[in-house]
């Protein structure tokens, strides 16, 4: 199998507290991921370290194949449009319609006007809020605006899809309601990584789960059953 | 095109978002290049007078009252001759005198005491149009002055030179009031730019996040202070030519600076538009300096 993601002795430090402490992780292409772990533990830091936002202090990180802790600057953008990113606050931007906000990584590409209209269409529609495509996001409930936020990271066909907490905000019917719609993502092929301190979603999703304690990667445990691949 | 479109629409949504900003930022811009406007109108002018001043610049040859009439005509014919020299007039003693009389008539009793004509014959020179600089003119003079028959050689070189340095320093002004208050003008659009930086930091941590590169995210705050610039130049053109037509109006009501209104002209198309263009980028550069701390992906 092809390794995804590899994190290989990566170790970070705030105000000489560790965050993460050699933790040695291998994704592989098309899995489905549970980060799990209370508040603190370095879930969060893993994925922004993943999308470039974070440098490790030591070790290396590597984004299909490409070494992130080795990309200059001007090459971070580029990783990013590779790694699709869903957050638990959704970051939509309440000027622009629900269509605009997932239009804009097409935009910042430079997509043709009749693919991202192809494309946007897509996306809303596999996520189930093309019928909200032209209000704000402020109108939309808490579900469609995550929903809308998931639409917006698949819709350049990402390899990576990384979640942060993305069920924080929801009620356990809405948890799952968008666990499935990882899992729908995930049987495409997208490598899925979902952040989380929910035991909840580990009941339901049947998934390889890493566990993470004060940034330190705890014994993997054995899982029945694998979605996707 | 949609990226195009997209980036000016974000510029034109910043600039209507933060409406104060915008309009506080056009003003302040417009009062201080109307200030370095005022500097350039008053330089341009000034020149202006200069040339005019210069064009009429008449030097007096006077002549020794014992040159004789050959002596005369040859000096004439050498002066008329001089590829420096436009145009001669020669005016004799009895001339001078009628002259005198006919401009200065309650002092012309004066030299009636004296008896015989005091005033000497005299050749009124105009330098050709190419050799009219102070420094011509003053290279012309000295050799003149050192030809046979000569007596003394006469023009306002006092008054070109105090002209010409009071020029130089209008010029100096303009130039440190240019420098100090476009400085004050890039720092105003700057901080108008980092005023939106601020309410839209939002919206830039997700168009990071989402891969937009540093320069997709900063064209639109480029095309911004561009604007900011062009709009504030324009206006201060607009108060400058208001209040040169004001100042226009009054010296046509003093009849003793009416010749004065011909002189004085307001900054021709091209200039307008050079300082349009000057105001831009002064925007622009104000808009770069608020942007350069923001990086490529990491913050």
């Amino acid at each position: 199998m092809d390794a995804m993601i590899q994190l290989i002795h990566v170790s970070k430090w705030y105000d000489r507290r560790p965050a993460l402490s050699d933790v040695m992780i291998e994704i592989e292409k098309g899995e489905f991921v549970l980060l799990m772990g209370p508040s603190g533990s370095g879930k969060s830091t893993i994925l922004r370290m993943l999308i470039g936002e974070e440098q490790p202090d030591e070790g290396q990180l590597f984004v299909q194949g490409k070494n992130v802790t080795k990309l200059k600057r001007s090459e971070i953008p580029y990783l990013r449009r590779k790694v699709g990113s869903v957050f638990q606050d959704f970051r939509l931007l309440s000027k622009k319609s629900v269509f605009d906000n997932v239009a804009l990584p097409l935009i910042v590409q430079g997509v043709s006007e009749k693919d991202i209209r192809r494309k946007v269409t897509e996306a809303l529609r596999a996520v189930g809020v093309e019928h909200k495509r032209d209000q704000s996001p402020s109108s939309l409930s808490t579900g469609e605006q995550q929903r809308a936020c998931i639409a917006r990271a698949i819709v350049n066909g990402p390899v990576v899809l990384l979640a942060d907490e993305p069920t924080g905000n929801l009620d356990p019917e809405l948890t799952g309601e968008i666990i499935e719609l990882f899992k729908l993502i995930n049987a495409r092929g997208t490598t899925v990584v979902v952040a989380t301190h929910n035991h909840h979603v580990m009941h339901q999703v049947n998934c390889r789960v890493i566990s993470l304690m004060q940034g330190v990667v705890l014994p993997e445990r054995a899982m029945p059953e694998r979605v996707g691949v | 095109m949609r990226r195009l479109f997209y980036l000016v629409r974000e510029a034109w949504a910043n600039m209507r978002t933060n409406r104060m900003t915008t309009i506080v930022a056009i003003l302040t811009t417009a009062f201080t290049l109307t200030c370095v406007g005022i500097f350039l109108l008053l330089y341009v002018n000034l020149q202006h007078a200069a040339g005019w001043l210069q064009e009429d610049v008449k030097i007096m040859v006077y002549l020794e009252d014992r040159l004789s009439r050959d002596g005369r005509l040859q000096l004439e014919l050498m002066l008329k001759s001089d590829h420096m020299v436009g145009s001669v007039l020669f005016i004799s003693k009895e001339q001078a005198l009628t002259e005198f009389r006919a401009q200065f008539p309650a002092d012309s009793h004066l030299l009636e005491g004296l008896g015989e004509n005091p005033l000497p014959a005299s050749f009124v020179v105009t330098l050709a149009q190419n050799f009219r600089s102070p420094e011509a003119i003053k290279g012309w003079v000295d050799q003149v002055q050192t030809m046979g028959g000569v007596a003394k050689v006469d023009y306002n070189q006092q008054w070109i030179s105090l002209l010409a340095e009071l020029i130089g320093y209008i010029e100096l002004v303009a130039l440190g009031v240019g420098i100090l208050l476009s400085a004050a003008a890039v720092t105003i659009i700057g901080n108008t730019i980092r005023l939106t930086l601020f309410t839209r930091r939002e919206e830039i941590e997700i168009l990071r996040s989402i891969g937009a590169t540093g320069t997709f995210i900063r064209v639109p705050y480029f095309l911004e202070g561009a604007v900011l610039g062009a709009c504030g130049s324009a206006l201060s053109l607009g108060i400058l030519k208001v209040g040169f037509e004001l100042f226009r109006q009054q010296v046509q009501f003093v009849n003793r600076f009416s010749e004065m209104e011909g002189l004085i002209s307001f900054f021709p198309l091209s200039a307008c538009l050079a300082l349009v263009l000057a105001g831009t980028a002064l925007g622009f550069t104000g808009s770069v300096v608020s942007l350069l701390r923001i990086g490529e992906g990491r913050v």
